[in-house]
């Protein structure tokens, strides 16, 4: 079978590219035209043809709330020790950035001063930024610029803007929100769990 | 009001301080009178009489357009805040004017009959795009999550509210029909058709905004949740108890992200050839900086340019045109190939030919392109000298002629029998 037969969109490639280094393509992501790639991937008769043509080489397109990811075919899922650990430090970063005064969540626009700025007034914000593992970063600014570096690696968010260093938080982002959604948890200490909750109205 | 004001001198003042109007238009309250002043289409006395006409104000230092100013050019765009109040006045006064019309079958009420219905119908259009566009960039741009739900939920206020008056208005235009059939004024029944029209589409958009306002509080709800687990998630991992007290193991080890799993970019060697290419060439020296290799750095500089550089260049190029050249050569008949490669002008660009050159084309010509070529088996001759030698020398060279169609024939029958 030819590539031909596919009667593929011409961007395949440049989704290929983005996706295949386990990147989200974001409905709302403006870097490299990637909204318009997300329109491409959107059409049903695209889609399925991308679908069929990557399916071909052992990648799936996933599909969620405005977004798009791979993940590969007949393939066991490794490196669980990695992916744990990750996954901790998401639910640090998570945690703080739903600990901010101004929540930020999808679309949101924000620069890693005012983060710094906010937990450095916060004592609780200051542990929750300071216990976040990373390597190097003495300060607290550079702590959260490093965590916005880390998250636009990931495809998260998106830096909008170089001088002002502006972030934007992308539709991916749904991702860890979902993932943090699903796990459960075993309701065995009832006491405890309602002072935990009490904690976002602070 | 400082002085008797008419339209022409309100008008004549905003045409002529246009600059300024836009200026403060666009940057509502945080305009300074020195900062102003400090601009080059407005005097102190221009700043005077605009002040003195009431269209400007200032307070503590801030300059600002007058509201009603303002909320003109916003009415005309179709921005700023939703304001339903208005259709409920146009809906009174156009009650009070069917009163009394009912009183007195006067053209006069029927006029402003006419007007508030027609304004209902056009103001309720324009509140209900603007309701569609607040409530979506509030979603997309407010970025206090409280403020953003307090808003949404305003907008469904209002939004319940502008229902009401469409209902209002579909009342009052049930109840007058057999007033507005008495009248006999096929204007007004034009009005009353487009209004009763556009009431129902209005509803339609407004169910829509309907379901735009749930869909977006629905989602900041859920950011929100998800937030609060977040941090009931964080608060048992502090305890240790992530992988105990909740299935996080689980979920993550089904976690199918390529990323996540460990899958590296799918990796394809570059051709060896690639590397000897130009481009190769900057590839090698990119990777050799960032890695500071200097065997690679050392490897990719080029050697000196050899001497006859050009004419390499220009025998290449001459292959090029060979087929050209015999195509031409092929339609005439004066002279044979030897003599009319010799006479042959090449074109500037190419240079000087020498004649070489031109042998080395005979004999290439002579042996890619022999079937279209007749060999006559017979010996001419050619006088030439060596370039910079006054040597003479002669040449014997096989006379070549185009194959002619007859020729061509003959053959083809030949094989043919053959």
């Amino acid at each position: 079978m030819l590539a031909e037969d596919f009667n593929l969109p011409k961007q395949t490639h440049d989704i290929f590219g983005i996706m295949a280094r386990g990147n989200f393509i974001s409905s709302n992501g403006s870097k490299d035209g990637m909204n318009r790639l997300y329109d491409i991937v959107n059409n049903p008769d695209n889609f399925d043809r991308l679908q069929a043509y990557f399916n071909v080489i052992r990648y799936n397109i996933e599909r969620g709330n405005n977004f798009f990811y791979f993940s590969k075919l007949h393939e066991p899922n490794s490196e669980l020790e990695k992916k744990l650990e990750r996954f901790e430090r998401y639910i640090d970063i998570v945690d703080l950035l739903a600990s901010m005064d101004n929540k930020i969540t999808i679309g949101s626009r924000f620069r890693p001063s005012e983060i710094a700025e906010e937990c450095n007034a916060n004592v609780r914000l200051k542990q929750k930024l300071q216990k976040i593992p990373l390597y190097r970063s003495e300060t607290l600014h550079n702590k959260v610029r490093e965590i916005c570096d880390l998250m636009s690696r990931d495809s998260y968010l998106e830096m909008e803007d170089e001088k002002t260093e502006s972030y934007k938080v992308l539709d991916s982002y749904a991702y860890l929100l979902d993932v943090i959604n699903s796990v459960a948890i075993y309701e065995d200490t009832g006491g405890g769990s309602d002072d935990a909750q009490g904690l976002i109205y602070n | 009001m400082a002085l008797q004001v008419n339209i022409n001198d309100i008008l004549s003042q905003l045409y002529h301080q246009r600059g300024v109007v836009e200026f403060l238009f666009a940057n509502r309250e945080n305009i300074t009178v020195n900062e102003l002043l400090s601009r080059e289409d407005i005097s102190a006395e221009q700043y005077q009489k605009l002040k003195s006409l009431d269209l400007i104000y200032e307070y503590e230092n801030i300059v600002s357009l007058n509201d009603a100013v303002v909320s003109m050019f916003e009415d005309f765009m179709e921005i700023g805040e939703v304001t339903p109040g208005f259709i409920n006045d146009y809906i009174n006064e156009l009650n009070r004017h069917i009163r009394f019309y009912q009183e007195a079958r006067e053209m006069r009420f029927l006029r402003s009959i006419k007007k508030y219905l027609k304004r209902i119908n056009a103001t309720l259009t324009r509140e209900i795009i603007k309701l569609q566009k607040n409530v979506d960039d509030t979603y997309k741009n407010e970025s206090n999550y409280r403020i953003k739900l307090q808003k949404l939920e305003d907008y469904r206020e209002k939004r319940d509210t502008i229902i009401e008056f469409i209902k209002k208005t579909s009342d009052v235009v049930e109840d007058t029909r057999a007033l507005f059939t008495l009248t006999n004024d096929s204007e007004l029944y034009g009005i009353v058709s487009a209004l009763k029209a556009s009431l129902i589409e209005n509803l339609d958009y407004l169910i829509e905004i309907q379901t735009d306002i749930t869909d977006f509080i629905n989602k900041i709800m859920f950011q929100i949740d998800v937030y609060k687990k977040a941090q009931r998630l964080k608060e048992i991992k502090e305890h240790g108890s992530l992988y105990y007290r909740t299935n996080f193991k689980e979920i993550v080890s089904n976690i199918n992200t390529l990323k996540h799993n460990g899958h590296k970019t799918p990796k394809t060697k570059i051709a060896i050839e690639f590397l000897y290419t130009d481009d190769g060439h900057v590839l090698c020296k990119r990777i050799a900086e960032k890695y500071k290799l200097t065997r690679l750095m050392v490897r990719g500089i080029a050697g000196k340019m050899a001497g006859d550089f050009k004419d390499k260049g220009l025998e290449q190029q001459i292959k090029l045109d060979t087929e050209k050249l015999v195509e031409r050569f092929l339609v005439q008949t004066k002279a044979n190939l030897f003599e009319y490669l010799m006479d042959y002008k090449f074109p500037k660009a190419i240079g000087n030919v020498t004649f070489e050159d031109r042998l080395s084309l005979f004999v290439e010509i002579a042996m890619e392109y022999q079937n279209d070529l007749d060999f006559k088996y017979r010996l001419q001759y050619y006088d030439y000298n060596d370039t910079g030698s006054e040597v003479k020398k002669r040449l014997g060279y096989t006379l070549i002629l185009p194959l002619k169609d007859k020729a061509k024939k003959k053959e083809k029958v030949k094989k043919e029998e053959g």
